[in-house]
């Protein structure tokens, strides 16, 4: 017994071999290049977390670019990613309420700029739903009146596909492709969007200077805005109450959605709360607050000066509302316009490599 | 070359026969099958009218849930299997067996299993298998699978019309685990159980629902769902 078994692990010793030898000695075993975005001490972030089952890499990212701009992932072959968060506009729209999803119904929130959002690890959408990238982007691709999509038809058009299949073959481990991997995919390419070089970064790294009155206006953003807009990302990554309204409409059919992030936590320090959005790139992002209700900056001073509206959940910050003058505006406004990034915006639009 | 796989072939052949001889077989083949009733009748979707606990009637439409986690022990010698990656779709109209393959053999005496998806899975949808988010199962807008899914229509005793129910259970607090004794199992003996769903208790016992008076029948979050929790951890799957 014994000796067959020797002369069968013989067999297989020289099997093995015959192989390894076909195989040249210098290729790397991965085909994909894993690699973490360059980042700017102006950010003020630690690092660039990303979940361990998803590490982003250069085949990943450019799969997930391929996928985000492509409509026919969408029910009727209209509408991808980038209708609602197209990267001119710092990947928003542009509208209060899109009715550009394959159903041509209204929906109920604002298409929320994506960038920086690896480090939005306190949860995602508005109201911060979603745990990840990865769990949030079937939402989107699957809501009837977004793009409508089924999981398994997506699945279907890609692996009918010859050079899709190709790259979901170098970037993922499984034969067959999944939503999973469709997922991670998109999430890698959204990790990679980084708004780091504005105006504003580039002063605060001694590259260019601001203007007097710019610099005002960042004083007047650190007394009145910094405690939600933190600097570096300008979010807190949190949710607040801002008191955009004293209650809240409840009809069944929509779950709660009037309620912000009490829908989620069910906690009623929450009700009326939403993420705080970054204030980068705030002049690209119009309309503003989580319903598009606001058409222009102005708008969004008059309501934190005059329109307050107070209830037990409003953020504490804003009892007394943000008084500030005409010349104080001018500043304000001034500042958050050094925030927009025209090389991020340049980088990453369709025609850019 | 030939040779030598032919030799060793027999001899496997040769070592299997008497082993059986001698010993138990290190492993068993194990299945799982699941029964769904309702008010004691095989349940049917899309046409049967079925009378609830409540003496309502009602039409399922729809009934799926995740069986995860599934463990069988020998409480007595400690002796234990752990499914891995133990995520089971049951659907009326789909599957309604989980097949464990060949587990390591033992007189197991309890069954070990949970109803929904644990805290770990449950924390995010791009996963494969039984928890691809194609099933239909995953929320979208609050990360987190559905536990148990149960839609159809009943008749309103208010109103006298037909109205809809659709009881979408999930979130961790309503992850429930169920303990089953099992008797007949034999170490190396391969052995299908039955388990039996009786949807009745997702209706009674502790928390009786009278659909007609409920404020809303669309129960997905909440105070309800979590009753219809309660009801589902106890009495609603059994070993038969």
């Amino acid at each position: 017994m014994k000796t067959y078994q020797k002369f069968l692990l013989l067999t297989a010793i020289s099997l093995a071999t015959a192989c390894a030898q076909d195989v040249d000695p210098t290729e790397p075993i991965s085909a994909v290049n894993y690699f973490v975005p360059k980042l700017s001490p102006t950010l003020q972030v630690a690092g660039f977390p990303q979940p361990e089952r998803n590490m982003i890499s250069v085949e990943g990212v450019d799969l997930g670019k391929k996928l985000f701009f492509d409509p026919n992932l969408s029910a009727n072959g209209k509408v991808s990613c980038a209708s609602c968060h197209n990267p001119e506009l710092a990947f928003t729209d542009g509208v209060s309420l899109a009715e550009h999803g394959v159903s041509g119904e209204k929906l109920h929130r604002t298409a929320p700029a994506i960038f920086n959002l690896a480090w939005q690890t306190e949860g995602l959408f508005w109201d911060g739903g979603a745990h990840d990238l990865e769990s949030l982007n079937f939402g989107p691709l699957t809501h009837p009146d977004e793009m409508g999509a089924d999981l398994d038809e997506i699945i279907t058009y890609l692996e009918h596909d010859p050079a899709y299949k190709k790259q979901f073959n170098v970037v993922f481990p499984e034969e067959q492709i999944e939503s999973a991997q469709v997922s991670r995919a998109i999430s890698q390419y959204v990790r990679t969007l980084i708004s780091q070089d504005s105006k504003y970064d580039r002063w605060q790294r001694k590259e260019e200077s601001l203007t007097d009155l710019e610099i005002k206006g960042y004083q007047l953003y650190q007394k009145n805005c910094s405690s939600c807009h933190q600097e570096g990302l300008f979010t807190d990554r949190s949710f607040h109450n801002n008191g955009l309204d004293k209650t809240y409409l409840n009809p069944l059919e929509l779950e709660g959605l009037y309620q912000g992030r009490f829908r989620i936590t069910s906690n009623p320090q929450d009700m009326g709360a939403y993420k705080t959005p970054t204030l980068r790139n705030i002049a690209l992002t119009a309309p503003y607050m989580h319903d598009g209700r606001f058409q222009t900056l102005e708008e969004v001073l008059d309501h934190y000066q005059n329109g307050i509206q107070l209830n037990e959940s409003l953020a504490s910050q804003l009892t007394n509302g943000i008084a500030i003058n005409q010349q104080e505006r001018e500043a304000l406004l001034a500042f958050l316009a050094t925030l927009t990034d025209s090389l991020f915006i340049h980088n990453h639009h369709p025609k850019s490599n | 070359m030939k040779n030598l796989v032919y030799t060793a072939l027999l001899s496997s052949i040769l070592m299997c026969s008497s082993c059986n001889d001698v010993e138990v077989p290190a492993t068993m083949a194990m299945d799982i099958s699941l029964e769904h009733k309702l008010d004691g009748q095989t349940l049917e979707l899309n046409g049967k009218s079925f009378t609830l606990p409540s003496g309502e009637d009602f039409t399922p439409k729809k009934f799926k849930y995740y069986i995860s986690n599934v463990v069988l022990t020998n409480t007595q010698t400690g002796e234990m299997y752990e499914e891995m990656d133990s995520y089971h779709l049951i659907s009326e109209d789909g599957n309604k067996s989980i097949d464990l393959g060949m587990i390591p053999s033992a007189n197991y005496n309890q069954l070990t299993f949970s109803i929904g998806v644990d805290e770990v899975a449950n924390g995010k949808t791009d996963q494969t298998g039984d928890l691809d988010p194609n099933s239909d199962m995953a929320w979208n807008w609050n990360t987190g699978y559905k536990f148990l899914v149960l839609e159809g229509e009943f008749t309103n005793k208010n109103t006298t019309e037909r109205q809809g129910l659709i009881l979408h259970i999930g979130t961790n607090p309503n992850f429930q685990t169920i303990t089953q004794p099992l008797t007949g199992v034999r170490a190396g003996k391969a052995i299908s159980l039955i388990l039996a769903a009786d949807l009745d208790e997702l209706f009674k016992d502790p928390n009786t629902l009278q659909l007609s008076d409920l404020e809303s029948t669309t129960i997905m979050f909440g105070e309800m769902a979590a009753k219809v929790a309660e009801n589902y951890s106890e009495g609603f799957i059994t070993v038969k």
